[in-house]
This record gives structure tokens, C-alpha cells and sequence, in this order.
């Protein structure tokens, strides 16, 4: 049995306090307006750490932000033209309170960022963090990631991992900086015993019991690669979807971008980076307005495809990891449940 | 972090050495890189290509249009397409640019050797055949090389210079067409195609490289597999909007295949695999 401990609710403030001071703490915080989002904590007395409510935005952007210079350039004259690099000022972060969807969607970026070349800003944020998850004793009314096969419970990614017993945390690490932080702040944690490893698993029996939305995903994935989706549910699909890129947004899977220059001066700008959508029309134009993908028709299907289909071919997982975000984003009915049952059921 | 790491995004600072007017909308720069050292241990191979930065204009692909036998300089040869390409075609001898790469998967130049060589090119589509030509016709290629090479009139005939060096060669043929002549020109009027249809050929011991427009790929590729070509015989480039261009920004995708990284180089072979545009309608 692997070392398992046991962290009461009374001794997490006081263990969060502990790591704050030497990292920056991003956990899932209530806001006045209600809204559950990950957000930098400065305070930990003035604001109000929720455990009960899926953040509305997964951990994207703390690790790939929105928009980011890559580097400033400098044109002074037509035979002088160079760049500067701006150092990341990003300190070592502790994100605590994830759930198993957004480290395995972290887990995902690992690779689109690091395996084809090491992007240098990727790498950097991801470099000398200490992630704390949560186990989903309760899935949301969108989750499947019993479907997509992360979740509700995860047992690899992390350096810790919470599973809530009620008045106390069942304590788990897959890294050995998690066994660290456990050995240098012995006095919070104490030994699991065997009944608290048994409700640990009985916990997670019942959660796996707890969802909401059936989805068969296996089956999706199955047609996709045999080609057998028809043809009308593209058509309903692209006919619905707004192109508004809701989803990419939102999704913590979705990672395309797009890099631009922005001038801040005749002889100066900035190297941007920026999110993009696949969904979008611009996405693949060309110049003299030649599209080699059809995106009226086939933006939205690009983007189920490269999830569903072309993600399983080359790393065998889909991308999606079930977080159920799209569900709640998509006005127009064409998020990937939707999708996954116009496919599998004929349901629209 | 370790320098090179920083390095992913930033380009290098190249002058121009010389500009070359190829045709109305096409121009090849002559390239050296500002840091002499860089510039001395720079090196690539045919069909790979640059992400070239021009101020305020971001970057775009160009492929390499030289070939790497002649050390000291690399040739992009650029067609006027929009802002970045234009903003280029006002740029002069002296003026520096910036160039990150090069990227992308080569031509299997080793799987040429021994071989008849058909090289079918439309437009600015000579631009990265031309890199393989020079290495060939450099490095001593001995069997027969068919160059057949169509422009939209004579005065958009791009590489005049490169094509009257080939045309020179005794085991090289190379034959040009227009789709509309103009006063004087005495040559070939119609589609590419109709130049393959007159071409006597070895399918069995012919690689064929195509680069062109789409329309110009399916049509030659049509006729290659009626006269008896292999898929994986036939060589061509794809082309798709690119913006990283190291494998991670994802606007390149043919399905699970990255321009960018599992290309721009493809065999029909590999094409086949794929639902691509260039192959359909
Ligand atoms: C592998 C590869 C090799 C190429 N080699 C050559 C060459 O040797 N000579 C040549 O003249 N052209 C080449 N092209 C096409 C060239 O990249 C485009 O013409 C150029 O990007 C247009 O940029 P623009 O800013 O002038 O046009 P805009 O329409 O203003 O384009 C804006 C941006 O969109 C992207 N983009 C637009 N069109 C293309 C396109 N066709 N391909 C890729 N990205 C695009 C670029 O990031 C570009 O900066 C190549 C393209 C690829 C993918
Ligand atoms: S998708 Fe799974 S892991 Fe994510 S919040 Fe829902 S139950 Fe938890």
C-alpha cells in the first residue's frame, strides 16, 4: 500500500498559510458574485476558498495565458532589426483544489507544449509549481469524466491529493515533491488509517454512482474512426454553431494559437501570442483567400475530430477530459455531449 | 534556462544580400545571416523551409530555394500574396529581415539518387524544386532529369537564370508552357499536363516531385498513376497557414499530421492516408 495521510479541515488554512510563503496560491475562490473561479490569492483571511463548486474556468490560462509577448522587436532602421526576450515573472505557484478533469487536461498541455519542441513560456510556468488536487466525491450536472476515463478520482499527476472524508482530507502524493512537502510539514498530517482508506474507496464507489449524463463517448470515438458518423449531423452541427469560439475558450483541452505582431511605435512592437479557435474561419485562410477546409461546414467538425479521433490515433486518449465546460458555454446546442449523442443515439 | 530554450520563437537577423527580380510578382532574396558565426554554421536541407519576420508584418513560411551546397547565403524566393510578402517585395539590398528555422521535413534527397528524376512545377511552385534540382545537378546526379515547368504568360516565367543553366545540361530536359502566349513567344501554350503527355517516361524508375497550385497537382497527379506511377514515387509539398511552426500552435493540422513537422514533404502515399483538399474534386 502506498503511503496515504490524513489532513484535518481545521489544519488546511494553517498548512496553506505554511506554503504561501514561498508560493504564490491559486485555488477556486467564491467571488461576491457567486461565481467559483481559480484566482491568485493575496489574503487568505479575506476571501472564501470553495471546494463545493466546479471553477468556471479550468487552469488554462495560469499556464498558457490568454495573451503573452513572446518577445519585444526593434526596427530603428532598415538594416537594424532585433529582439529582446521579457523575462517571465511568474514566482513558483501552489494550485490547490484541482480537480481530476483539469490536471489530466494540465497532464495534455504537457505534451502539446513540451513534446514536439519545449515552448520556453510553457515551460517555465510549469516549472517549480506544486499542485494539490481534489477528488470529485460529487460529479456536476455535465461531468463525464467517467466516460473520458480521468476521473472522479485520479491517482497520478499530482504532488498531492485530496479526497474530503468530511472532517478531514485522505492525503495522497505521486511525486516526490509531494512527499517532501508531507516530510517538511509533518505536523499537519498524520497516518491514514485503514477505515479511512476503505471510506476512501467507498467514496469513490458512490461518486462513480453520482453521474448525471450518460455518455458514449467510446462508441463516438469508435464511429469517428470508422468513418461512420453520418453526414447530416456535420450539417446540424455547422448549421447551429455560432463560430463565437466559446468553447475553445473554456475548454482546458484546447490549445491552438495564434501569434501576431503588435506595434507600439513605428519602430517598435511586441510578439504576441494569443488563444485562437479552430472554429474560426481564419483559422487555415491562406492569402488570396484560399481555405483548404471548408469552415462553414467543417470548423466544428475539425474540432471534434482532432479530440474524438486524431488524438486517439497518434497518443490513444481522447482530449477531451469530460469537465462538461462546453455544456454550459455552447448557446448554440453544439457542444461535444451533444455531439456524442447526435452520433451515437440520434439525439438532437 | 538554457539559451537555445529561449530561443523556440526568436528569429535571427539576416541582410539582404542581393535581390533577384524573378517576374512581376515574384523576387528572390539573397540571404546572410547578421551574426557571421550563425550564418557559418547554418545549414539545411531541399524542401526545408524558413519562418521569415518582416517588422510589424509577423512572420510566414518560405521555403528555401537554394540549395545547400553553396554555403554562406540562403535564396527565398517570395511571391506577392499579402502583407508580409508585400511589405518583402519593398525591402532592398542591405535591408535586414529575420529568419528562425529551418523547419520541416526535407525531400528524401537519398531516395533520388540512382533514379530518373520528373520534376513538374506550376508558379512559384519552382521555388523549393529548384533547391532539389541545384543539389542534384551539384552533387553529380547522372540519370535523365525532366523539368517541365508552367507559368500563367511568358512574362511570368520565374528562375529564367536557373532554367537556361538546366536546359544547358545533356541529361536534363526542360521544358516550359504558358497558359496564354504573348507576342514572341514560339513555346508551349496549355497546362503542364499536356507537356507530361508528351514526355517519354520510366514509371518504375522515375521519382516524380510536384509543387504547384491544387488544381495543377490533381491534374498531374491523374496522369502519373495512369502511366503506371507508385504512390510512394510521387513526392509533393503541401501548404497550409502556419504560425509556429515547430509542432505546437496546431493551424497546420491535415488531420493527425502537422504540416509544419510531418511535412511540408509528403509522398501521395502518405496523402492517401488523409482527408486532404489538394486530392478531392
Ligand atoms: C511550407 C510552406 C512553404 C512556403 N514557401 C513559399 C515560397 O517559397 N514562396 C512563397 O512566395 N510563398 C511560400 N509559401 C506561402 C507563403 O507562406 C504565403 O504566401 C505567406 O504566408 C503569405 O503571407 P502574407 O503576410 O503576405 O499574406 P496574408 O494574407 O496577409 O497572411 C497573413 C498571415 O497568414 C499566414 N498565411 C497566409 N497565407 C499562408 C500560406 N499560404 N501558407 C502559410 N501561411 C499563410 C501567415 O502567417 C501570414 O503571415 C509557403 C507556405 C508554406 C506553408
Ligand atoms: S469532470 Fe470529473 S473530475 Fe471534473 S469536476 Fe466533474 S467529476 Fe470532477
Amino acid at each position: 500500500m502506498t503511503e496515504k495521510y490524513i489532513l484535518k479541515k481545521d489544519h488546511l488554512q494553517p498548512f496553506l498559510r505554511k506554503l504561501k510563503k514561498s508560493h504564490q496560491l491559486v485555488a477556486p475562490v467564491q467571488n461576491r458574485h457567486g461565481d467559483t473561479l481559480f484566482t491568485e490569492i493575496d489574503n487568505l483571511d479575506k476571501v472564501h476558498i470553495d471546494l463545493d463548486n466546479q471553477p468556471q474556468n479550468s487552469l488554462k490560462r495560469f499556464f498558457f495565458p490568454q495573451q503573452e509577448v513572446l518577445f519585444t522587436y526593434h526596427n530603428p532602421a532598415r538594416d537594424s532589426y532585433y529582439f529582446e526576450t521579457v523575462a517571465d515573472e511568474s514566482a513558483p505557484t501552489l494550485y490547490f483544489g484541482v480537480r481530476p478533469c483539469d490536471m489530466s487536461a494540465l497532464l495534455y498541455m504537457d505534451v502539446v507544449f513540451l513534446k514536439n519542441a519545449r515552448d520556453p513560456n510553457y515551460l517555465h510556468k510549469r516549472q517549480n509549481n506544486i499542485l494539490v488536487g481534489l477528488n470529485c466525491n460529487e460529479p456536476f450536472a455535465n461531468c463525464f469524466c467517467n466516460a473520458t476515463r480521468n476521473g472522479p478520482f485520479i491517482d497520478f499527476g499530482f504532488d498531492l491529493q485530496l479526497t474530503d472524508l468530511g472532517d478531514r482530507f485522505l492525503v495522497e502524493y505521486d511525486r516526490s515533491r509531494g512527499q517532501e512537502i508531507i516530510s517538511s510539514w509533518r505536523q499537519f498530517f498524520a497516518e491514514a488509517a485503514e477505515s479511512d482508506v476503505k471510506a476512501q474507496y467507498q467514496a469513490f464507489l458512490e461518486a462513480r454512482g453520482k453521474f448525471r449524463l450518460q455518455v458514449h463517448l467510446d462508441q463516438a470515438v469508435k464511429k469517428l474512426a470508422e468513418d461512420e458518423v453520418p453526414e447530416s449531423v456535420w450539417e446540424e452541427l455547422s448549421m447551429r454553431c455560432q463560430d463565437c469560439g466559446g468553447c475553445a475558450y473554456i475548454c482546458p483541452t484546447c490549445t491552438c494559437f495564434t501569434i501576431r505582431d503588435q506595434p507600439i511605435s513605428d519602430s517598435d512592437g511586441e510578439r504576441v501570442r494569443a488563444w485562437d479557435a479552430c472554429t474560426f474561419s481564419g483559422f487555415t485562410l491562406m492569402a488570396g483567400d484560399h481555405n483548404p477546409v471548408d469552415r462553414q461546414m467543417r470548423g466544428i467538425e475539425k474540432r471534434f475530430r482532432h479530440k474524438l479521433q486524431f488524438d486517439v490515433k497518434k497518443d490513444n486518449r481522447p482530449s477531451c477530459v469530460g469537465c462538461g465546460r462546453c455544456v454550459n458555454i455552447c448557446f448554440g446546442g453544439t457542444d461535444i455531449v451533444r455531439f456524442i449523442n447526435m452520433t451515437c443515439c440520434g439525439n438532437i | 534556462m538554457p539559451s537555445q530554450l529561449l530561443e523556440l520563437y526568436l528569429p535571427k537577423a539576416a541582410e539582404i544580400q542581393e535581390v533577384i527580380e524573378e517576374n512581376s510578382q515574384i523576387k528572390t532574396f539573397v540571404l546572410a545571416f547578421v551574426d557571421p558565426e550563425y550564418n557559418d554554421g547554418f545549414s539545411y536541407e531541399p524542401g526545408q523551409f524558413l519562418m521569415v519576420s518582416v517588422p510589424h508584418c509577423g512572420e510566414a513560411p518560405i521555403s528555401i530555394s537554394s540549395t545547400p551546397v553553396n554555403r554562406g547565403t540562403v535564396h527565398l524566393s517570395v511571391r506577392r500574396a499579402g502583407k508580409l510578402t508585400e511589405a518583402m517585395h519593398d525591402m532592398h539590398k542591405g535591408d535586414v529581415l529575420a529568419l528562425r528555422g529551418p523547419y520541416g521535413r526535407p525531400f528524401p534527397m537519398a531516395s533520388l539518387v540512382g533514379r530518373d528524376l520528373l520534376f513538374v512545377a506550376g508558379g512559384i511552385g519552382l521555388a523549393p524544386l529548384r533547391s532539389v534540382i541545384n543539389t542534384c545537378l551539384a552533387t553529380g546526379h547522372e540519370r535523365s532529369i525532366t523539368i517541365l515547368y508552367g507559368s500563367r504568360t511568358p512574362s511570368d516565367i520565374a528562375f529564367k537564370a536557373d532554367l537556361q543553366a538546366w536546359g544547358q545540361r545533356d541529361n536534363v530536359s526542360c521544358q516550359l508552357t504558358v497558359d496564354r502566349a504573348e507576342p514572341g513567344w514560339d513555346g508551349a501554350v496549355g497546362l503542364v499536363t499536356a507537356l507530361l503527355g508528351h514526355c517519354t517516361l520510366a514509371p518504375h524508375e522515375t521519382k516524380a516531385l510536384l509543387c504547384g497550385p491544387p488544381m495543377m497537382i490533381r491534374a498531374v497527379l491523374g496522369q502519373l498513376a495512369d502511366r503506371g506511377f507508385a504512390d510512394q514515387d510521387i513526392i509533393t509539398t503541401m501548404e497550409r497557414h502556419m504560425k509556429c511552426a515547430v509542432g505546437i500552435c496546431r493551424h497546420c493540422h491535415m488531420d493527425d499530421k502537422l504540416v509544419c513537422k510531418d511535412g511540408p514533404v509528403f509522398t501521395l502515399e502518405e496523402l492517401k492516408q488523409l482527408n486532404v483538399m489538394e486530392l478531392q474534386g
